[in-house]
């Protein structure tokens, strides 16, 4: 071994040592705050919105004091950390919870957002014990891949069951899933759109309302429709699906899947995708394609987001909704009343449905501490699991915030969904939405404010 | 299912839509004529292009068609800057070191535009907004067809601009040899600005348009490059007539895709054409032959 | 393919005497770091080390590649689904999957062989989008779209790390080798100026096929390594950031160099991985100037980023490894008087 090689390792030597006694140095102290993670895709609009309810939610709890933790016997304040997801690619997302966890030492997770980063980075959480509060991925396997829910009914040897049920127990879904999506639209089709088309244009009652889709292909469309046909299919409803049609996610021009439905003659347009694809759709299957129907947008549609880039486009048209942030004030919650009002202070824009169930979970966490009086892990998941408390911004279908542990829906909320028609106001330039349907919502009472009305171009499917 | 009328529509729209890329493919295959550089932050000129447009429409009120002579305009000059900071830096060296450099300026504006106009999805709006024409079965708004008439005249003027004017005889001159231009007495770095302004504002042009017809936002900048240098490579690198006639042919077979094999299959049928083109024309379908 | 002569002249080369000094180094490291968090990020480093390494031997025979994803995906794909399937362990699949990305591989050179730079570029960058159609369309088969969870290749941890790290380690050399033997030359011959390189006697085709095939090797074993350490695939492996990257890092450690791809890997893989962490301070002191936004880490930090590697490729267009070299040779003439 000659000299040079030998001073080489020397220096190296030196330099890992040097390193080592920096990594030894800090010692943990005592806690001053408590760590909740955000995971959110800044990279993609509806990261801000989660990043803006986080923050207000922090603000509010800490300006209270911050969260009693009696095992300390002193409140301490949030401290929030951010897991920035970028474009939610599942790589990133990995690497963006490990750092939240390992090197900042999260007590707590809350957000994630599209369920193919979700089912990758949420893997960190079960193997290091962390409770995590899933807010934004709408798969229910989040929190159905363990034993305890059967592995959410994933065949045998499937690769994306995991079977360590003690990590599993920490995953929580605060979050409508594709289920719950589904099940408000196909009924509203049965009980609401079909006895009106009936009535109007004197439809034989047999005669099955027909319904074409435009769905986005990845896990979350595919989610969506596969779970719409199975209520259609399952509850025997009366509804004919005439066109499927779906596309890559980055797609921007749909006239020939939209000229194709046209030529199938629907009586209703279901659009499954995000906010700016949603409108466009509406837009050009209008505008472009003459194919003047009903179009009904889902749930996670009501962002700010969708209603300007809609436009015109979307008078008496229909959208699925969880928190009608546009439909008020007055709004059915009172709470929404002053989050809505105090966002906008803030923020200057209205607030979006991501946000909202991002704040619900930063108090879901503060109760939780609370309850379980220290920040050890595995007593804030129980106590999670063990929450109840009034609904805040989420209509419930208890009218309580409370996991179920089911196996069938395990760790799951029963989030309400509702469905509302916009209607263009030429002050703003854009439609703001009033509810429809259905009459009623739990623990709230009445949710509607109009009647339904078919558009006036509206042109239905042949008798 | 698939009559003739599903048909003739399908190919009317990607027709349509195909000139829309083709404004983004010409201003991108101008730069690369005359100046050998593949620009994959076109796409963020054209984004920031729209939202100028929707900034002089929201807050001075301007017409959304007139705003696009002040996109042209800024967009033009953020293109001199960019010539002259950095692709100048790197040009002819190493083709890759170009394409690094696209890829920092394609943080650089994303990140820039988000900071200044937030992340949400805006729109510009048309007088014309809610208007649209029935021929026969087709049924196409006034935007498009406004959208198509302007990127006609804008591709007549440049063509006018390269074969009648003595820029566009120096910009030939350049393109062809840059030694010789030299001796000539053509100042190329002078050729060179101009080149990418002009690519520049048309980026810039079609953005307004892209923000009339489609919502659009900080990260809208990517898919259109990616179109466009398809579109470029299928005609051939360096030809305007490639450039049109690519991109034409890229929309159509984008939107006949979708209807004889489902939308799924729209970008991967797009770039199988495009692979068949090149097994055929290894320059493209207008490419020059050798080197 | 190598003689003797060859191995026998790396020995005592300055080159050896780095690699010997970076294995030490990067064997040593994790050990003292002693966490978690660091070894995830070293791990990543060296993945990425043997992705664009084998991307950069392309580049070095002419051939940019914008759609090297594709091989990425294909090696991780292959390898996953060769285990959960037909339960073939993921030690011999990693393989399996390099040899059928490198098949794929061969197939796609036959088209590309013929084409120049941009056009080259554009038809990898077209297959990279037709694989990811062909993945989440055959979703029956592939389970792409939702994505599964990948067997266990290796413990996670240190285990996998130097597992990767043997792998990287491998790469390097053979590439090292590989480059300095007949093939390499002709691969550089045919960088510089292919005419000339027909006139004298190569025979391109061939050759630009060679190095095809082994760089899609390489590329396949990197995506199989990648799927097997996040424990998860899906079509996202697929996306055009993942075709972007190695050329990154390539250019910022150094086009054409061996320890350039290394050395960018260790800068790219370290920024994405700790840069966060700025956004904390970033978003008190930034956030009232940009009220758009509600927290102006992330983009402020992308911003940034983007403006280092502009001024990366401005000022050093032969990337940091010609400093380091630069500094190298200017600290031993320090020393030497």
């Amino acid at each position: 071994m000659n000299n040079k090689l030998l001073a080489g390792i020397v220096v190296v030597i030196v330099v890992i040592a040097a390193v080592a006694v920096w990594q030894f140095l800090p010692s943990a102290p005592a806690p001053e705050s408590i760590k909740i993670g955000l995971v959110a895709p800044y990279q993609i609009p509806v990261g801000q919105d989660m990043d803006r309810a986080a923050r207000m939610a922090v603000d509010e709890i800490n300006d209270a004091g911050g969260i009693y933790v009696s095992s300390l016997g002193t409140s301490l304040p949030i401290e929030l950390v951010i897991a920035d997801t970028e474009n939610a690619n599942p790589e990133v997302a990995v690497t963006a919870v490990t750092r939240a966890v390992i090197q900042d030492q999260v007590d707590l997770l809350i957000g994630g957002f599209s369920s193919g980063a979700t089912l990758a980075d949420q893997v960190v959480a079960i193997e290091n014990r962390v409770p995590f509060i899933i807010t934004g991925a709408s798969s229910h396997l989040v929190t159905r891949r363990g034993p305890q829910a059967n592995y959410g009914g994933l065949p045998e040897g499937h690769a994306l069951r995991i079977d360590d049920a003690e990590g599993m127990s920490y995953m929580f879904h605060y979050c409508t899933t594709t289920a719950h999506y589904s099940r408000t639209v196909a009924y509203f089709f049965a009980e609401a759109m079909k006895p009106l088309l009936d009535s109007e244009y004197e439809f034989d009652a047999s005669r099955p309302l027909r319904l074409a889709v435009m769905y986005r292909d990845d896990a979350y469309g595919q989610g969506v429709w596969g779970d719409t046909k199975r209520f259609v299919e399952d509850d025997n409803l009366p509804i004919e699906i005439v066109a499927e049609k779906n596309y890559p996610i980055d797609t921007q021009t749909f006239q020939a899947e939209l000229t194709a439905i046209k030529a199938t003659n629907p009586d209703a347009v279901y659009v499954v995708d995000f906010t700016t694809n949603s409108a466009t759709i509406y837009r050009q299957g209008q505008s472009d394609v003459g194919l003047n129907s009903v179009y009904i947008a889902v749930e996670c549609c009501e962002e700010p987001e969708f209603y300007a880039a809609l436009g015109i486009w979307g008078d008496n048209q229909l959208l699925e909704s969880k928190f009608a942030s546009y439909a008020g004030p007055p709004f059915y919650l009172e709470m929404m009343n002053t989050y809505v009002a105090d966002y906008q202070d803030i923020y200057n824009t209205v607030p979006g449905m991501m946000g909202a169930d991002t704040y619900d979970a930063f108090y879901i966490a503060k109760d939780a501490i609370e309850r379980a009086g220290t920040l050890d892990k595995s007593a804030v998941r129980d106590a999670i699991e063990t929450t109840n408390m009034d609904q805040m911004l989420i209509i419930t279908e208890s009218g309580k915030m409370e996991f179920s542990t089911e196996a069938e829906t395990y760790h799951e909320i029963a989030p309400f969904t509702f469905v509302e028609q916009l209607f263009y106001d030429e002050q703003i330039g854009e439609t703001r939405p009033l509810v429809i349907w259905p009459e009623t919502a739990p623990g709230v009472g009445t949710i509607k404010q109009t009647d339904f009305i078919l558009p006036d171009n509206y042109e239905p499917g042949p008798p | 299912m698939l009559d003739a009328t599903t048909i003739i529509l399908t190919l009317i729209w990607g027709v349509a839509i195909g000139s829309i890329y083709v404004l983004l493919a010409t201003g991108l295959n101008l730069i690369f004529g005359v100046m050998k550089l593949v620009n994959f932050a076109h796409g963020q000129l054209l984004m920031i292009g729209a939202y100028i447009g929707f900034t002089v429409w929201s807050i001075f009120g301007v017409n959304a068609y007139l705003a696009i002579f002040f996109a042209m305009a800024s967009v033009a000059i953020i293109g001199i800057l960019v010539e002259r900071f950095s692709f100048r830096r790197v040009l002819g060296e190493e083709k890759l070191n170009e394409i690094f450099v696209s890829l920092g300026l394609i943080l650089l504006f994303d990140n820039v535009a988000v900071l200044l106009w937030g992340e949400k999805s805006k729109r510009i709006i048309s007088p014309f907004e809610n208007m649209s024409v029935l021929i026969g079965e087709l049924s196409i708004s006034y935007d498009w067809l406004i959208a198509m008439a302007i990127v006609v005249v804008m591709l007549i003027s440049l063509i006018f601009l390269i074969k009648k004017t003595k820029i566009g005889l120096a910009m030939r001159a350049t393109s062809q040899r840059q030694e010789a231009s030299m001796l000539m007495g053509i100042n190329v770095e002078r050729i060179y600005i101009l080149t990418f302004a002009i690519g520049a504002a048309m980026a810039g042009a079609a953005g307004v348009l892209f923000g009339i017809i489609f919502p659009f936002n900080p990260y809208i900048g990517a898919l259109p490059t990616i179109k466009a240098f398809a579109i470029i490579i299928l005609g051939g690198l360096g030809s305007i007539p490639g450039a049109i006639i690519g991109g034409l042919l890229y929309g159509i077979a984008e939107q006949s895709a979708v209807i004889f094999l489902g939308g799924i299959w729209r970008n991967a049928i797009a770039f199988t054409v495009l692979i068949i083109v090149l097994i055929f024309r290894p320059k493209g379908l207008f490419g020059e032959k050798g080197e | 393919m190598f003689n003797k002569k060859q191995i026998i002249s790396l020995k005592g080369s300055r080159k050896f005497r780095f690699l010997v000094i970076a294995i030490v180094f990067s064997s040593l490291i994790p050990l003292l770091l002693n966490d978690p968090f660091m070894i995830h990020v070293l791990t990543l480093i060296a993945i990425f080390a043997v992705y664009t390494s084998s991307w950069n031997l392309l580049a070095n025979s002419g051939q940019g590649s914008l759609g090297h994803a594709a091989f990425l995906g294909i090696g991780g794909f292959t390898s996953s689904l060769l285990a959960i399937n037909l339960g073939i362990p993921p030690i011999i699949g990693i393989f399996i999957g390099a040899s059928f990305s490198a098949g794929i591989g061969f197939l796609i050179g036959l088209t590309c062989v013929r084409l120049e730079a941009w056009f080259l570029a554009m038809v990898t960058f077209g297959f990279s989008v037709i694989a990811e159609t062909l993945v989440s369309q055959f979703d029956d088969v592939t389970h792409g779209v939702m994505g599964f969870r990948t067997p266990l290749l290796m413990p996670s941890g240190l285990p996998f790390y130097y597992f990767a790290l043997l792998m990287a380690i491998i790469t390097v050399i053979i590439i090292y080798l590989l480059m300095k033997s007949k093939i390499g030359l002709a691969f550089r011959a045919l960088k510089e100026n292919s005419s000339e390189a027909r006139m004298i006697g190569i025979n391109i085709a061939k050759y630009k096929l060679y190095a095809f095939v082994i760089s899609t090797f390489f590329a396949g074993l990197a995506g199989s390594l990648y799927a097997h350490f996040l424990r998860y695939i899906n079509v996202a492996v697929f996306s055009a950031d993942n075709s972007f990257k190695p050329l990154m890092m390539a250019v910022i450690g150094g086009l054409g160099t061996i320890e350039g791809p290394v050395i960018g890997s260790i800068i790219l893989v370290s920024i994405d991985s700790f840069l966060p962490n700025i956004d904390k301070y970033l978003q008190p002191v930034m956030s009232p100037l940009f009220s758009a936004v509600s927290n102006v880490g992330p983009p402020l930090r992308l911003l940034g980023l983007g403006l280092f590697l502009l001024l990366v490729v401005i000022f050093f267009p032969k990337g940091v490894a010609s400093i380091i070299k630069r500094l190298y040779n200017y600290l031993l003439k320090q020393f030497r008087e």
